[in-house]
């Protein structure tokens, strides 16, 4: 392989492990404004993020054969040239049907890059052990900063904007990586290089898969509540849910204090479960009471996901199959975790949504205001509730205008403002199941972490 | 200090800063934290003491609400979204699967427990609550809706209902 220039080239497979494990959650904060213009269910619109990390889970370790086998400059290429048109595709994308299948190409384009990547590195860094590391830290922190950057292009611009960027600097990223499939294409070096592939950690996989369930569900549910539930808007949110990843970096600081990956990988698990817990019995609506459970999610996710993913890499060879088997592993959890409490929350949510506004109407019916003010009352309501149907009313629009009479003014204020608590109530209790069995998931993680004997490196 | 003793104490930080967070949540509250539930419209809602006329229409629209939605099988709550127009009205109907017949004999029940409610708590005479019976159970639907809406034509202007009653009705009230 050309050793020419092997920073820029470091650089470019960072940014592109970086790009493709961003894409994985980056939609996250948009999904409530692809719900809306698309005119979907919610369980509709997650499918654009378990189609993206179905394939991924599916093609991983196929696409690091391939990418052995062709060379993996070829496949990094390739793979980024994919992974670009079809993120053109998304941002087009006018229908459902028509994103979901490109993100399923998105995604096939992705694995490729990633798991080459992890085969290109160790060339390039110098060692494998080194390698991964870029590998894990590009691919945390595209993760970590993904929701962030969509919420904050979903709000400027729009959520088409999130997978437009994305063309160009997939397309900056695969030059340097060119010259090196250009020299395969020459020497076919890769070829001669091809060794016997070793079990994968199974337990390492399977906790990895439970933790990463967890972690989708912590993001995915906190996002949709913060934006469905309690109406902030995607920047509003971005900022909130980046108190997790400031977290991970905090915990990442602990990783070489505790050597035990078992401690860590353990610590992490409790951790992320009892931030979920926190979330599953918020005691009210406020952001601020997000931020303690988030603090113990994201330094949980950071002991754990270095902790099992280095259990996983550690001593095995080809590092690509390896880094693929994580990624599929993580990808699947993510897979799972979305595809179990989906149907849970969005029942719960039309439940709450039920018995919210069934006791914002027993407090007006059981108010002191005039009785036909009642009435027009109960009749804006109902007009709201139709135009936003199955979803979290915005109730305000329905008691605007004020009346002009001071005292009967203040009565209706206090009326609306006891409906949107209602409202808060619902919204944030029909989240709390799903928070509680992600929390379930993540324990039951300690089960893989505790049967692995051969951890500690 | 050693590496197993830091693995030990990065673990039992974990436990007891996730076991923390839960306690503290549900001790301010967190299981708790939900809608208020919707009180069983069959139940007997106690009338507090009324002040005049429109506190009194008042009362009686919401035991009027009761009883139709405790025939009905559906909450106080959702009738009463309903009956706040004709389109909310058909949408209820297609919903629950009641046709208009079923709702107009469910809301003159409700009318008649609301009188009944009324003579109850001392708020309606003996003398009036009979011919307001009467009245209640031949009117049309959209008429007994109306009354629902707007209990005070009913005990307040009842003079086009019951006549010379009327008199009465306005020295029975408080």
């Amino acid at each position: 392989m050309s050793a020419e220039a092997p920073r820029p080239r470091v650089a470019a497979l960072a940014l592109a492990v970086g790009l493709v494990l961003a894409d994985s959650s980056i939609v996250v904060l948009a999904l409530p404004e692809i719900y809306r213009e698309l005119d979907t269910s919610v369980a509709g619109v997650t499918w654009v993020l378990i189609s993206f990390n179905l394939v991924m889970a599916l093609a991983a370790v196929p696409a690091a054969l391939v990418a052995r086998r062709v060379g993996p400059g070829r496949a990094a290429a390739v793979g980024l040239a994919i992974f670009a048109g079809a993120g053109l595709a998304c941002g087009v994308a006018d229908q459902l049907s028509t994103l979901i299948l490109a993100r399923c190409v998105q995604a096939l384009g992705g694995a490729a890059a990633v798991t080459a990547a992890l085969e290109l590195l160790p060339a390039t860094v110098g060692s494998e052990r080194r390698a991964a590391a870029v590998w894990a830290t590009a691919g945390a922190t595209g993760a970590a900063l993904g929701p962030a950057v969509g919420g904050v292009l979903t709000e400027l611009v729009s959520w088409q904007s999130i997978f437009l960027i994305q063309v160009p600097i997939a397309l900056i990223a695969a030059v340097p990586i060119l010259a090196v499939a250009k020299h395969e294409a020459a020497t076919g070096v890769m070829q001669t290089e091809l060794r016997r592939t070793g079990r994968p950690h199974l337990w390492a996989n399977i906790a990895l898969a439970m933790v990463s369930a967890a972690i989708a569900a912590a993001l995915f549910l906190l996002v949709l509540l913060l934006i469905e539930g309690w109406r902030l808007t995607p920047i509003g949110a971005a900022i909130v849910v980046t108190a997790m990843p400031l977290a991970a970096l905090l915990g990442s600081r602990l990783d070489p204090l505790v050597p035990s990956a078992k401690a860590r990988a353990a610590a992490g698990a409790i951790l992320i479960s009892g931030g979920l817990g926190g979330l599953a019995y918020l005691p009210k609506a406020e952001v601020a009471l997000t931020l303690p459970p988030q603090l113990l999610i994201g330094i949980g996710l950071a002991l754990v996901l270095s902790a099992l993913t280095e259990t996983a890499l550690g001593g095995r060879s080809p590092q690509a199959i390896h880094g693929g088997w994580t990624i599929s592993a993580r990808h699947a959890g993510v897979v799972i975790g979305l595809l179990a409490l989906t149907p849970i929350f969005t029942a719960d949510i039309a439940d709450q949504r039920s018995d919210a506004i069934n006791a914002g109407t027993a407090v007006i019916l059981d108010s002191k205001v005039n009785p036909l003010l009642k009435i027009d009352l109960a009749q804006r309501i109902e007009s709201q509730l139709e135009g936003e149907k199955g979803k979290v009313p915005t109730i305000g629009p329905a008691f605007e205008p004020l009346p002009s009479d001071p005292d009967e003014r203040a009565a209706v204020e206090g009326l609306r403002d006891e409906l949107q608590e209602q409202l808060n109530r619902g919204a944030t209790h029909a989240f709390s199941p799903s928070f509680l069995l992600a929390a379930i998931i993540g324990l039951l993680a300690l089960i893989p972490i505790g049967l692995a004997r051969r951890m500690d490196l | 200090m050693n590496a197993g003793l830091r693995a030990q104490v990065l673990v039992g930080g974990a436990i007891i800063a996730a076991v923390a967070l839960v306690g503290i949540y549900l001790a301010a509250g967190g299981s708790s934290y939900t809608p208020e539930k919707s009180q069983d419209p069959c139940q007997h809602r106690a009338w507090s003491d009324p002040e005049g006329l429109s506190e009194i229409a008042n009362q009686f629209s919401i035991s009027a609400l009761d009883g139709a939605a405790c025939q009905l099988g559906v909450t106080r709550e959702a009738l009463a979204r309903a009956l706040a127009s004709p389109e909310a009205r058909e949408r209820f109907s297609e919903r629950y699967g009641i046709d208009d017949e079923k709702l107009a004999r469910a809301v003159r029940a409700g009318l008649l427990r609301a009188i009944e409610d009324a003579e109850d708590a001392g708020a309606l005479s003996p003398l009036i609550a009979g011919p307001l019976r009467g009245t209640v159970e031949k009117i049309p639907l959209d008429q007994a809706i109306e009354l629902i809406n707007n209990a005070e034509s009913l005990l307040g202007g009842a003079e086009s209902i019951l006549g010379p009653a009327s008199d009465l009705l306005e020295q029975s009230l408080p």
